[in-house]
């Protein structure tokens, strides 16, 4: 095969993480379009001493060039970011690329960072390609800046109306000659992309190990026990699941005890898809993972203290809203519904990409300086609640899944009933949403009258079924809710400035 | 107090920001919206700005004269493709191709190698255009390209990028199918023109040698025209040693890269390489392809061998082969078959089939229940739902093997054959249709004639199907007939309320001599007959079936409770089901079950009876029942096929529409779910047939083929028939038999309920409640009768739920000593109660439960009979508009 592949570029470098564990990523690379030499390679970062095993750098090299294959045709919005996605049988490789554009030496480039793994890794990574891609793209807009910041540090002296690119082009190859080379390379797209390169890794690893069966045994969860709140209460049962529905079906499990903390990510997984099920980690006894972003369960263990420190940037950047179950203390809190979640997370990212732009220094864009960079945003800290909607539906199949005898299969049929109603639920709502607006086309405005026609007038029950819904159609809660929320913010917003 | 109207009038934007921009602000391009929908966007837009209609499947080609190409696309309508650029879409998505690194001559070889290149699948998008691609690259040979090689598209173009990786495994899994027959046609095309080209060869060597010794004798060995012939002639040779080398490689297509099923139907008779043009198209085997082969081997035997130049010259102007004309025409137009059944799976709206694949993978769960309000489901799209929740589904990933090239050249005879019988293993399931999406939707509802004009006509057979007498899908072992006062005589139970069960589990004998009853029904014609009576069945002089009676439902009860889990639950081990039916069950089944497959093999077997006794039937002349009118208008589905979803929700437009003009919907509703048969009464069968239509949708076990359902009766019917039969549409004659119908109407008035459509009247039992005010609530504001029957199949799911929870609750049922069945009674009222159910809503759950018991114990001769006949003396009540 090497010998096929065009001569490896001397100047490619490369990272190789240590990862704890197997890791099935074999490489990640960030190419760019060399408008003289084509698509090059500029940074490899592969598992330390795994992904060689496979596949060698040249051969990388060479997939990774190919990722940009076709690229010069890309007519994209400015700042788009999009996906590409490759299996190759013949070189037993699967490929994810994101294109973007970016500045570099002081020339626009259609650059791709993409993710090698083995073909026969598909089904594994399937089900967490979403998760791999948004988090990339999020990494990909924050190394869009400060691509433009390195040609653009010279901007800062220049008034606003003046272009920045033709200093660039001047000023690139100054600062190569006088060896400022250091500067580029410590303030420069990778460093930047190996800050969620490297959690990636970590955690296609411990998915490895701790992910979620496709299919969950009842035996192992809490729905198997002889009686309700024999494992723990029946209040806490109903309301972690109540609101794990209410939040897309996506919690955080904590604790001090691994086993207690699993049996309840196992219960909700229960109530997710096969492919959400591959996409949820359970806890690892020996020492707590990290949050991720993006997983529908896991599991996290708390440590000596008794305590976990949830990262508020990554739980408010999670796809949906979150759940928070403490199996120590019994309590389950929950985030604001999607709409509310996802104009938080949006503020959030703004502010976040709006400080990095004003950064003059790697020191000014450290987490902890962000906020203080951008005054007009305060994060709401106190983003779990406690959950607010009482349903009927699950507390009537908590009360009734117990009434049939544990140890056949009888629960899980009756389990399966209950997840069709939901789903079927959840499509009538869609549908009849659909017809009231034509598709959008108008204004939703017979929320009351969908309540009682379908059988949804108590708020704990619209919830979940909306956001069971709110899976089915990206954006749902927003069309519904959204208007008046972002109304009432508004508004709220103008009189604390008073 | 500061209202939000006039803080409002101070967040209008002022004009003084406009001039300034602040260089510290974020530009747009590299921020995020802060909201997930632009102004006028909103969850449906993105798959609305694409320029195309609909999905579509796309064929291009990498045309070594004019570059990337399409070459067709599937549905070939321009509609459907709208503005969208072909050819710039194509070259895109041809430009990503990774298999033109993987193939080319190899490095020392003075003549290509085939290099079987394993096809390569992208996905990728063109965010602008709003058009995003599955691409499937494969490699076809054709001895006339550069490199023998022309590459090949074929790729899945949506404007919804998540459906396209949401369903990859899916999309992977079709296309790979298509590819391999693509490839199979192409693999035995080339071989047959590499023949051609080698006979051709063979014979230009020995025109030229001959010519060559001519001019040897004319003019010496070393005139310069025996030079050139002789320069000719090695060019010749070396031609067809390369052309045999070719023929060679393309023969010994590793066997690893087929299907298994490719090569197990390989002839047993070893055929000799050499032998390949004498045998290639003389083992065929398979009728299908019959005419397909003897047109080959006709060519064959008929080819005439042509003098040719050595070397033929590649020039642009030369026409290359179509795709058709590159793969054998069999294989080329299944393969085109495949991808139209892609393009049919995969179209619609991703919620639908995502939706539609969970439907599927939880209903798979509970088959114990799921037969109450489901249709069964069949084809591709069982097949699809499959490939996405089936844990053992492993798609189509080819790794890469180093063996691949490495397998033993196959005879041409074996290797035909091979192709063409893989060929015929990709099966083309028959399917439903795809999931409904919206667009189809809004022509579907906005235009009700067309459905009313769509199912015209379709009851060709409903008039015969009472002829079948003793054979009918519902009960094909011969229904109940017996004089009506013996039957009334044994239904008057003490009990009110009662259920009797057609055939109680304990009083069936399902033995083989039972099985052989049911085929050979005819044989025995006459020892089971008795004479009816003639008093209930005016007009009916024929004879009919003796059959033990059914048993009161109190007996039924006591003898089945469910104390095991559902048979379906265990099937996994088959042996365990054997086992319980025969331990402990107590179900005196003969010892002939034992022979019996525990599921498939009955049900499957019962399922072609039912459909065979149909169609047997379909052809008789009915003497019981005459359709005269030829309005068959609102027909709820077609007698003897299979029922859809689709057709379903076209009922729940009628559903719709009754609920809305019928006050008392809930009471005719509540009559078909507690089991007591609906008689719609009516001058019009149009009318009567929509009734049907409408109600058809709450009928409980509505059976594969509708079996439940009567339609359009034009005779009176007895009272065997309310057992098997829970819908059905009555004409009104005004005449005798007319009156004698009203009579039987009144006779059996405690059974069944009577909707009079002339009258606007329904008369039946009172319901009280409000689980079926959520069903059927005549101000609902939903506007479309597919939402309607999402809405309804919900509702029912809920209630199927409740009744499999009533069925195998054990603490319910069980007595706690001998002497406990009036506590068990109480227990189960009770039980009831708690649910939230009030008497009447009881009913509907204790009916669903006994036909829950019924399937349960009935598994092994599903379809059979499911018949549970339920009365009760609560005075009827009679309501009006």
């Amino acid at each position: 095969m090497s010998a096929a592949c065009p001569p490896q570029s001397p100047a490619v470098a490369k990272t190789e993480v240590v990862v704890d564990g197997w890791c099935p990523l074999l490489a990640a690379t960030f190419a760019y379009w060399d408008n003289i030499l084509g698509p090059r390679v500029r940074h490899i970062w592969a598992p330390k001493g795994q992904g060689s095993l496979l596949l060698s750098d040249g051969e990388v090299t060479f997939l990774a060039n190919h990722t940009l294959n076709g690229e010069i045709l890309r007519s994209a919005e400015s700042g788009a970011v999009d996906v590409k996605f490759f299996v190759l049988a013949e070189k037993g490789v699967i490929i994810v690329s994101l294109i973007f554009d970016g500045e570099l030496k002081g020339d626009k480039n259609t650059c791709a960072l993409s993710i090698i793994l083995p073909q026969a890794e598909l089904g594994f990574y399937l089900p967490l390609h979403s998760v791999c891609v948004e988090r990339l793209k999020h990494i990909v807009r924050k190394g869009r800046i400060r691509m433009q910041k390195v040609c653009g540090l010279p901007r800062l002296f220049l008034p606003p109306e003046q272009k920045p690119s033709r200093l660039c082009i001047l000023i690139g190859p100054i600062l190569t000659l006088v060896g400022l080379l250091s500067v580029w390379q410590g303030y420069n797209i990778i460093s930047t992309l190996t800050s969620e390169i490297v959690p990636i890794m970590e955690l296609l690893s411990s998915m490895k190990t701790h992910n979620v069966p496709e299919e969950v045994d009842i035996k192992d969860t809490v729905l198997n026990d002889d009686d309700i709140g024999d494992s723990c209460h029946e209040d806490f049962l109903h309301k972690s699941i109540s609101s794990h529905l209410q939040t897309c079906g996506c919690s955080v499990v904590v604790g001090s005890n691994p086993d207690k903390v699993n049996k309840i990510v196992l219960t909700l997984c229960l109530f997710l898809t096969p492919t959400e099920r591959k996409c949820s980690r359970l806890c690892r006894a020996e020492g707590s993972f990290k949050y991720d972003t993006g997983l529908f369960v896991q599991g996290l263990l708390k440590d000596s203290t008794g305590s976990f420190v949830l990262p508020y940037r990554q739980v408010l950047y999670s796809p949906y809203p979150s759940t928070h179950i403490d199996v120590d203390i019994n309590t389950v809190k929950q985030m604001p519904p999607c709409h509310e979640h996802t104009y938080h997370q949006r503020r959030y990212m703004r502010a976040e990409l709006a400080a990095l732009w004003r950064a003059t220094s790697e020191d000014d864009i450290s987490s902890d300086n962000l906020f203080n960079a951008q005054d007009s945003f305060t994060p709401d800290l106190n983003i779990f609640q406690d959950v607010m909607h009482k349903d009927t539906l699950v507390k009537s199949f908590i009360d009734e899944v117990f009434l049939l005898k544990p140890g056949l299969s009888l629960r899980s049929v009756y389990l399966s009933h209950f997840l069709l109603v939901l789903h079927r639920k959840a499509l009538t709502l869609l549908r009849y949403i659909e017809d009231e607006t034509q598709k959008g086309k108008k204004p939703f405005r017979s929320l009351r009258n969908m309540k009682t026609d379908l059988d949804l007038t108590v708020e704990g029950d619209l919830s979940i079924v909306m956001a069971m819904a709110e899976k089915l159609r990206a954006g749902l809660h927003y069309f519904v809710f959204g208007k008046p929320f972002f109304t009432s913010v508004q508004e709220r917003d103008l009189l604390m400035n008073f | 107090m500061i209202g939000s109207p006039d803080v409002v009038a101070f967040t209008k934007d002022d004009d003084f920001g406009d001039s300034y921009t602040d260089p510290c602000l974020l530009p747009a391009e590299f921020s995020v919206p802060l909201f997930p929908h632009a102004a006028n966007a909103n969850p449906w837009t993105k798959t609305s700005y694409a320029k195309f209609s609909k999905d579509f499947i796309l064929i291009s080609e990498f045309s070594e004269q004019v570059g990337p190409q399409p070459l067709l696309t599937i549905p070939d309508d321009p509609r459907v493709c709208g503005t969208f650029d072909l050819n710039y879409f194509s070259l895109r998505i041809m430009s990503v191709d990774y298999q033109a690194s993987f193939v080319g001559h190899p490095p020392g070889c003075s003549y290509p190698k085939l290099n079987f290149v394993e096809d390569s699948k992208v996905v990728l998008g063109d965010s602008k255009e709003g058009a995003f691609a599955y691409v499937h690259h494969l490699t076809l040979y054709d001895l006339e390209a550069r490199g023998f090689v022309r590459p090949f598209c074929m790729a899945y173009i949506s404007a919804d990028e998540r459906k396209i990786m949401q369903q990859f495994q899916q999309l992977s899994s079709g296309f790979s199918k298509a590819s391999e027959s693509l490839k199979s046609g192409n693999r035995k095309a080339f071989a047959n023109e590499l023949e051609k080209k080698l006979q051709d060869l063979e014979y230009t060597r020995t025109v030229l040698h001959k010519e060559t010794e001519l001019q040897k004798m004319n003019n010496g060995c070393y005139s310069t025209q025996v030079i050139e012939k002789a320069n000719e002639l090695a060019n010749v040779e070396k031609s067809i040693y390369e052309h045999k080398d070719l023929l060679r490689q393309i023969m010994s297509y590793p066997n690893k890269k087929m299907d298994t099923d490719y090569v197990q139907y390989e002839p047993e008779k070893p055929v000799e390489t050499n032998m390949v043009d004498h045998t290639f198209s003389s083992t065929h085997s398979i009728s299908r392809d019959k005419c397909v082969e003897t047109d080959n081997a006709s060519q064959q035997l008929s080819y005439t061998p042509q003098l040719i130049k050595a070397k033929s010259a590649k020039c642009f102007d030369k026409r290359l082969k179509t795709l058709e004309e590159l793969c054998d025409s069999n294989f080329f137009h299944q393969t085109m078959d495949h991808l139209n059944l892609i393009e049919k799976t995969f179209r619609g709206d991703l919620c639908f089939i995502y939706t539609s694949q969970i439907d599927w993978a939880l209903l798979s769960k509970q088959k114990i229940s799921s037969f109450l309000f489901e249709e069964e489901r069949h084809g591709e799209e069982e097949e699809n739902s499959r490939n996405l929740y089936d844990t053992d589904h492993n798609p189509h990933i080819a790794l890469p093997s180093l063996s691949n090239l490495s397998g033993e050249p196959m005879s041409l005879e074996s290797y035909a054959t091979c192709v063409e019988i893989g060929h015929h293993k990709l099966e083309l399931e028959s399917m439903e249709g795809p999931p409904e999406s919206s667009t189809s939707d809004i022509t579907q509802e906005t235009s009700e004639e067309a459905v009313d004009t769509e199912t015209k006509g379709s009851f060709s057979s409903d008039r015969s199907i009472e002829a079948l007498g003793n054979i009918s899908p519902a009960n094909p072992n011969g229904f109940v007939r017996r004089s009506t006062n013996e039957v009334c005589t044994v239904t008057l139970s003490e009990q009110q309320g009662e259920i009797l069960p057609g055939a109680a589990p304990d009083k069936m004998s399902p033995s083989l001599g039972y099985k052989l009853d049911v085929y050979t029904a005819d044989m025995f014609e006459t020892e089971n007959l008795v004479q009816i009576d003639t008093a209930c069945c005016i007009g009916q002089d024929g004879f009919i079936y003796e059959e033990p009676l059914p048993v009161p439902v109190q007996q039924c009860c006591e003898d089945t409770v469910v104390k095991q889990e559902p048979l379906s639950l265990l099937q996994g081990d088959p042996a365990l089901q054997v086992d319980y039916i025969f331990g402990e069950s107590g179900l005196p089944l003969g010892p002939s079950m034992g022979l019996m497959l525990p599921e498939e093999s009955t049900s499957v077997h019962s399922e072609e009876m039912a459909r065979m006794n149909i169609e047997d039937v379909s052809d008789c002349t009915s003497y019981m029942s005459t359709s005269t009118s030829s309005d068959r208008a609102g027909s709820p589905f077609t007698y003897g096929s299979l029922i859809t979803v689709k057709q379903k929700k076209k009922a729940g437009n009628s559903a719709l529409r009754f609920i809305r003009q019928y006050p008392f919907a809930q009471q005719a509703i509540f009559c078909v779910l507690s089991g007591q048969t609906l008689v719609v009464l009516g001058a019009e069968e149009g009318t009567v047939r929509k009734l049907v239509n409408a109600l058809s949708i709450f009928v409980p076990n509505l059976g594969k083929y509708g079996e439940t359902v009567q339609p359009w009766l034009t005779t009176s019917f007895q009272l065997t028939d309310l057992q098997r039969w829970k819908l059905i549409g009555l004409q009104r004659v005004a005449s005798p038999a007319g009156s004698s119908m009203l009579h039987s109407l009144s006779r059996y008035s405690r059974y069944i309920g009577i909707l009079d459509c002339d009258n606007k009247t329904l008369r039946c039992h009172p319901y009280r409640g409000t689980v079926l005010g959520h069903m059927a609530d005549h101000r609902t504001q939903i506007k479309r009768g597919s939402t309607y029957y999402l809405h309804v199949q919900s509702m029912l799911t809920q209630l199927a739920a409740k009744a499999f929870l009533y069925t195998f609750c054990h603490h319910v049922h069980l007595p706690i000593n001998t002497d406990d069945q009036g506590s068990v009674e109480l227990r189960r009222t009770n039980f009831l109660l708690q649910l939230g159910y009030t008497e009447e809503e009881s009913k509907i759950i204790q009916f669903l439960s006994e036909l829950i018991k019924q399937n349960f114990f009935q598994w092994p001769l599903k379809g059979l009979s499911q018949s549970v006949f339920s009365f009760s003396y609560t005075t009827s009540v009679l309501y009006k508009i």
